[in-house]
C-alpha cells in the first residue's frame, strides 16, 4: 500500500507559534509508525517546511491509499483540513483517512467527521497502524475494524471505540524509527541555534501527575524506557551531532541515566544532547548530572513552578524557591543551558508579574520561555476550567492566550505577558555565559546561529508585541473582558462558542493593512 | 492517438475536480477552522472582485464564438448568471447581501487593496478570452470554472454555516453550487461538439489548467490577505510575494474599462498612481 504521514502546519500561515523560531522537531510518530510497515511504500510530507500547494502535488503525484495525519491540540484543524484535501482531491472511497496523537487521542469526539475522517487511533499507534495497515491490506472492510484495538471508527451507523490498546509493549521491541523518509528535510530541524538536530524518543510516560499536563494521563502513568544500549543504537545511526530527546522526563530513573551516561563512553559516542527535565530531579542528583554533561548534554528544559496548582505560590514558598535557584546555579556552572518555562495564569496581577520576572532574573535563566497556564484537554486543569473557557477554539489552546478571564484588562494582560518575552532574551548575560562555556556547542552550531538570528528578526516583533495577541482574538474573546464582567458577557452563550459575532473588533479597519503592505 | 470526445471530458473533469486550484488548502481550511466573520469579511472583499467579471468573460467570448451552437450554449449562461431565476436579484446583488452579513459598513471597505493575485485573475482571464484561441477560452470559463466551483463552494458553505452566517445570507453561494452543476451540464454538450480533435482538446484543456493556476494563486492571495489581516507583523506567510496596488472601488471604476486592461498581469510593485498613468497612454493609444 501507499502510505502518505502528513504532518500539519500548526496554523493557518501567518499565525506565529514556538515551532517558528523556538523548536521545530521532526515528525516523530510517522517516523516510527513507517518503521512498523516495512514493506509497504510510505512518504512523509512535513507542511511546516512545505508550502501548502506541496500537498496537492505529493496527493496527486503519490495517490496515496491511506492519508494519516498526527496532531496536538492547536493543529487539529490543520489535521481536518488536509484530510479534507485528500478525500476531495482523491475520492472519498479512494483513500483511507486517520488521525491519531495528543489531541485525537485525548478527545476523538473532535474529529467525529464521517466526510473526512475514516479512523482515530488512540493512543501508542505503533502497533494499530500495523494492524490496520495489515487489514485493509488484505483488503478487509474500512467499516469493519472491531477486531483492531486502539481504534476509533464509524461503522456507517456510529462512532464505535475498540478495545483500549495495552501500552505495555517494551520499548525496545519497537524497530528503531526509520529516519530515511526525513532525507528530504534534513539539517531543517532546530531547537534554537542548534540545527541540523536529530530528534529520539528514549522513555514514554511519566510518573508525576501535573495538573495541566496530559502525559501521563495519555500513557496511564506508565513510564517505559529505552535500554541505554537501544540508545546508543538509534545516536550512532543519526547524523546530526546535535540529538533532542523527546520526552517529557528525560530525567526520571537513575539507574537508567547511569547506564546510558555509561554506554555512551564505552561506544566513544560524541554527540551533544537537549533534553526537558525537572529542577527537584537536578537538585538531588549533582554527580548524575556532571557526568551526563560530560556525555553531552547541552541544554535542559524544565518548568520551574508548575508542579502543582498553586504555581506561583508554590515559587513564593522558600522551599521551592531556593530549590529552583540551587539548581539553576548547578546547571548554570555545569555549562548546560536552561530553558525555564514559567506559567503565567491568567489571574495574574501586576505585583504577580513583577514578583516572576524578578525570580527569572534572580535564577539567571539562559532563557525563560514564558507561557499561560491552559487548561489543555484530557488533563485535571480542563475538568476545573470546563465553565470558565472564554473560546473552544483550538488555535487558542498553544499557551500564548488566555483562554480563561483574566484579571487584569486583556490588554494589560498581554502587554505585561510579552515584557517577559520582550525584556529577557539570548543576548542576556546568562546566554553570554554559556557560550563561554560552551565553545562544543557554538563550533557545531554556528550554522545555526545565523538561522535563529534570522527568525528573532523576524519574530520578536510578533512575540513581543502585545498587539499580535490581541489581534488573534478580534471576534473570539471580547477584549473588555475580564473576570469582573465574564459571567454577565457570557448569560446567553456560555462558554463562548467559537466565532461569535464580532465583538470585539472595535477600532478594527478592514483596511487597516495597508501599513504592511 | 486522439481520445473520444466523450473520454476526454471525463477525464478533464478529473483534472478539475482534483486540481490543486479546486482544493486549495484554504478552502479546506475554511471547512475546518472557525474564521470569524472579521476573517471572512477579509476574503469576501477580495472575492468580490471576481463576482462581477465572470459575465465579462462570457460576453467576450460570446462576441468570438465561431458556431451558433456554442453561441446559444454562452448566452444561456449567461442569462442564468445575469440573475434570472434568483429573484431577480443579479449575483452582485446576492454577493453584496452577503458582504453586508460580514459586517461591510459603507463604500470605505471598497478601498481596501487588492492581492495582486486577485487583480492577476481578472487580468489573466480577460486575456485568455480576448487573445487565446476560442476554445481555450471556452476551457477557461467552462471547465475551469463550471465545474470546479461545484467543489470549491461546498467547503466554504460548511465553513460560513459554522460561523453563524444564515442561509438568507449565503444564497450566493448555495445557488452557486447548485446553479454551476447545470451550467456544467450545458456545456459538456456544447463541448461535445466540439472536442472531437486533438487540436481542439489541447486547446480546451490549456484554458482549463490556464484558468485553474490562476485560481490557485488566486486562493493563496486571498488566504495571505486573511492571515496577514491578523497578523500585519509577520513575515514567515509561506504565500507568494505581495505588491498588491489595486483597490476593488479602482477596478469598479477603471479596471475593468477596455482602455485600462492591457491583457497583462499588473507590475508587482504598481501604485494607483502609476495605474491611472497607464490608463492615460492607453487612451492616448
Ligand atoms: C516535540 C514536541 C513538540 C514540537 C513539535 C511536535 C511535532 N509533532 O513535531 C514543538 C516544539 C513544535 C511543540 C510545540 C508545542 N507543543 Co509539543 N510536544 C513535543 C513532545 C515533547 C514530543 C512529541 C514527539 O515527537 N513524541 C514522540 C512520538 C513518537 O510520540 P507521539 O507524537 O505521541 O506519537 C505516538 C502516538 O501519539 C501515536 N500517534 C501520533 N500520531 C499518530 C498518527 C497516526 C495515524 C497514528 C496511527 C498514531 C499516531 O503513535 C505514536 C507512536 O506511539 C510532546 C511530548 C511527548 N513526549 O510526546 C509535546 C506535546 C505533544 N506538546 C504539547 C504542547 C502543549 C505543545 C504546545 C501547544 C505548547 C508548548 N509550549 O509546548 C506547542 C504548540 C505548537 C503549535 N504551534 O501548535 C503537548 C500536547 C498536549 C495536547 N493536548 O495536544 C505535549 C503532549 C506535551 C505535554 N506534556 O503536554 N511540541
Ligand atoms: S509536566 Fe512533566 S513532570 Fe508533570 S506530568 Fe507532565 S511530563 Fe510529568
Ligand atoms: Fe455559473
Amino acid at each position: 500500500m501507499r502510505i502518505l504521514f502528513v504532518q500539519p502546519a500548526p496554523f493557518e500561515p501567518g499565525r506565529l507559534g514556538l515551532e517558528n523560531a523556538i523548536w521545530l522537531s521532526e515528525p516523530a510518530a510517522f517516523t516510527s509508525l513507517a518503521a512498523m510497515v516495512p514493506d509497504h511504500e510510505c512518504r512523509i510530507l512535513d507542511l511546516r517546511l512545505e508550502p501548502d500547494s506541496a500537498l496537492n502535488r505529493e496527493l496527486l503525484a503519490f495517490r496515496p491509499d491511506i492519508v494519516a495525519v498526527s496532531c496536538m491540540t492547536t493543529d487539529s484543524y490543520q489535521a481536518m483540513a488536509i484530510l479534507q484535501c485528500a478525500k476531495n482531491t482523491l475520492g472519498a472511497d479512494k483513500v483511507f483517512c486517520i488521525a491519531g496523537g495528543h489531541h485525537p487521542s485525548l478527545a476523538p469526539y473532535d474529529f467525529h467527521q464521517v466526510s473526512i475522517i475514516d479512523a482515530i487511533a488512540i493512543g501508542e499507534g505503533e502497533d494499530t497502524f500495523k494492524e490496520l495497515v495489515a487489514h485493509l491490506d488484505q483488503g478487509g472492510a474500512r467499516r469493519k475494524l472491531q477486531r483492531i484495538d486502539g481504534l476509533c471508527f464509524f461503522d456507517g451507523a456510529e462512532w464505535v471505540t475498540t478495545t483500549k490498546r495495552a501500552q505495555s509493549r517494551s520499548m525496545d521491541s519497537f524497530p528503531l524509527p526509520d529516519r530515511s523518509l526525513l532525507k528530504k528535510y534534513s539539517g531543517s530541524y532546530f531547537f534554537m541555534s542548534a540545527m541540523p538536530m536529530g530528534s529520539l524518543s528514549t522513555s514514554r510516560g511519566c510518573a508525576y501527575d501535573c495538573n495541566f499536563c496530559g502525559i501521563w494521563e495519555f500513557y496511564e502513568k506508565k513510564v517505559r524506557f529505552l535500554s541505554a544500549a537501544r540508545i546508543c543504537d538509534a545516536l550512532e545511526a543519526m547524523d546530526e551531532s546535535f540529538v533532542m530527546f523527546l520526552d517529557d522526563n528525560f530525567l526520571t530513573s537513575q539507574k537508567r541515566l547511569e547506564e546510558l551516561c555509561d554506554e555512551i563512553e564505552r561506544r566513544g559516542i560524541r554527540k551533544l544532547y537537549g533534553a526537558q527535565g525537572r529542577a527537584d530531579f537536578v537538585v538531588k542528583h549533582p554527580e548524575l548530572m556532571a557526568r551526563l554533561r560530560k556525555a553531552g548534554l547541552t541544554l535542559l528544559i524544565s518548568g520551574y513552578e508548575t508542579n502543582d496548582e498553586q504555581g506561583l505560590a508554590a515559587l513564593k514558598k522558600s522551599s521551592v524557591a531556593d530549590a529552583n535557584k540551587i539548581a539553576a546555579k548547578m546547571l548554570n556552572d555545569l555549562g548546560i543551558a536552561i530553558f525555564g518555562i514559567f506559567m503565567v495564569r491568567p489571574d495574574f496581577t501586576h505585583a504577580d508579574f513583577d514578583f516572576l520576572y524578578q525570580s527569572i532574573d534572580e535564577m539567571r535563566i539562559t532563557l525563560p520561555i514564558i507561557t499561560i497556564h491552559t487548561p489543555l484537554p484530557g488533563t485535571q486543569l480542563r475538568k476545573l476550567a470546563q465553565g470558565n473557557l472564554l473560546t473552544e477554539d483550538v488555535r487558542f489552546f498553544d499557551l500564548l492566550h488566555a483562554v480563561t478571564p483574566t484579571t487584569l484588562s486583556r490588554e494589560e494582560f498581554y502587554t505585561r505577558f510579552t515584557e517577559g518575552w520582550a525584556k529577557r532574551e539570548w543576548r542576556n548575560a546568562p546566554f553570554l555565559d554559556f557560550v563561554k562555556k560552551r565553545p562544543d556547542f557554538m563550533k557545531i552550531t554556528w550554522r545555526g546561529l545565523i538561522h535563529l538570528t534570522q527568525m528573532l528578526v523576524r519574530y520578536r516583533p510578533v512575540a513581543t508585541s502585545p498587539e499580535s495577541h490581541l489581534r488573534d482574538e478580534i471576534g473570539i474573546i471580547p477584549a473588555d473582558l475580564t473576570v469582573l464582567n465574564a459571567r454577565e458577557k457570557a448569560t446567553d452563550k456560555a462558554p463562548i462558542k467559537t466565532a461569535p459575532l464580532p465583538s470585539s473588533s472595535k477600532g478594527l479597519r478592514i483596511i487597516s493593512d495597508q501599513a504592511a503592505e | 492517438m486522439t481520445k473520444s470526445a466523450a473520454t476526454f471530458l471525463r477525464d478533464l473533469r478529473d483534472e478539475v475536480e482534483s486540481h490543486p486550484g479546486t482544493n486549495h488548502m484554504f478552502l479546506c481550511r475554511l471547512a475546518w477552522v472557525p474564521f470569524t466573520r472579521e476573517d471572512y469579511l477579509v476574503a469576501s472583499t477580495q472575492h468580490y472582485p471576481l463576482v462581477g467579471t465572470f459575465t465579462r468573460y462570457l460576453e467576450e467570448l460570446l462576441l468570438r464564438a465561431p458556431t451558433s451552437e456554442a453561441k446559444s450554449w454562452l448566452a444561456k449562461v449567461l442569462v442564468d448568471e445575469y440573475g434570472e431565476g434568483s429573484d431577480g436579484k443579479d449575483h452582485r446583488t446576492l454577493y453584496r447581501e452577503y458582504l453586508v452579513a460580514a459586517g461591510l459598513q459603507g463604500f470605505d471597505d471598497l478601498d481596501t487593496p487588492l492581492h495582486k493575485d486577485v487583480t492577476a485573475f481578472v487580468f489573466e482571464h480577460l486575456r485568455i478570452v480576448k487573445e487565446e484561441p476560442f476554445l481555450v477560452g471556452l476551457g477557461a470559463v467552462g471547465p475551469g470554472h463550471e465545474w470546479s466551483i461545484p467543489k470549491m463552494f461546498p467547503p466554504i458553505i460548511q465553513g460560513l454555516r459554522k460561523s453563524g452566517f444564515s442561509e438568507s445570507s449565503i444564497v450566493y453561494f448555495t445557488l452557486h453550487a447548485l446553479q454551476d452543476i447545470d451550467h456544467g451540464r450545458w456545456l459538456e454538450e456544447a463541448l461535445l461538439l466540439n472536442a472531437s480533435t486533438s487540436k481542439a482538446q489541447q486547446e480546451i484543456r490549456r484554458g482549463t489548467l490556464l484558468s485553474l493556476e490562476a485560481r490557485e494563486r488566486f486562493w493563496s492571495g486571498v488566504q495571505d490577505k486573511v492571515t496577514r489581516w491578523r497578523q500585519p507583523q509577520n513575515v514567515h506567510l509561506r504565500t507568494q510575494a505581495r505588491g498588491e496596488r489595486f483597490s476593488l472601488r479602482s477596478m469598479a471604476k477603471e479596471g475593468l474599462k477596455d482602455q485600462l486592461v492591457r491583457l497583462r498581469p499588473p507590475a508587482q510593485e504598481l501604485t494607483l498612481r502609476q495605474l491611472r498613468a497607464m490608463t492615460a497612454v492607453d487612451k492616448a493609444a
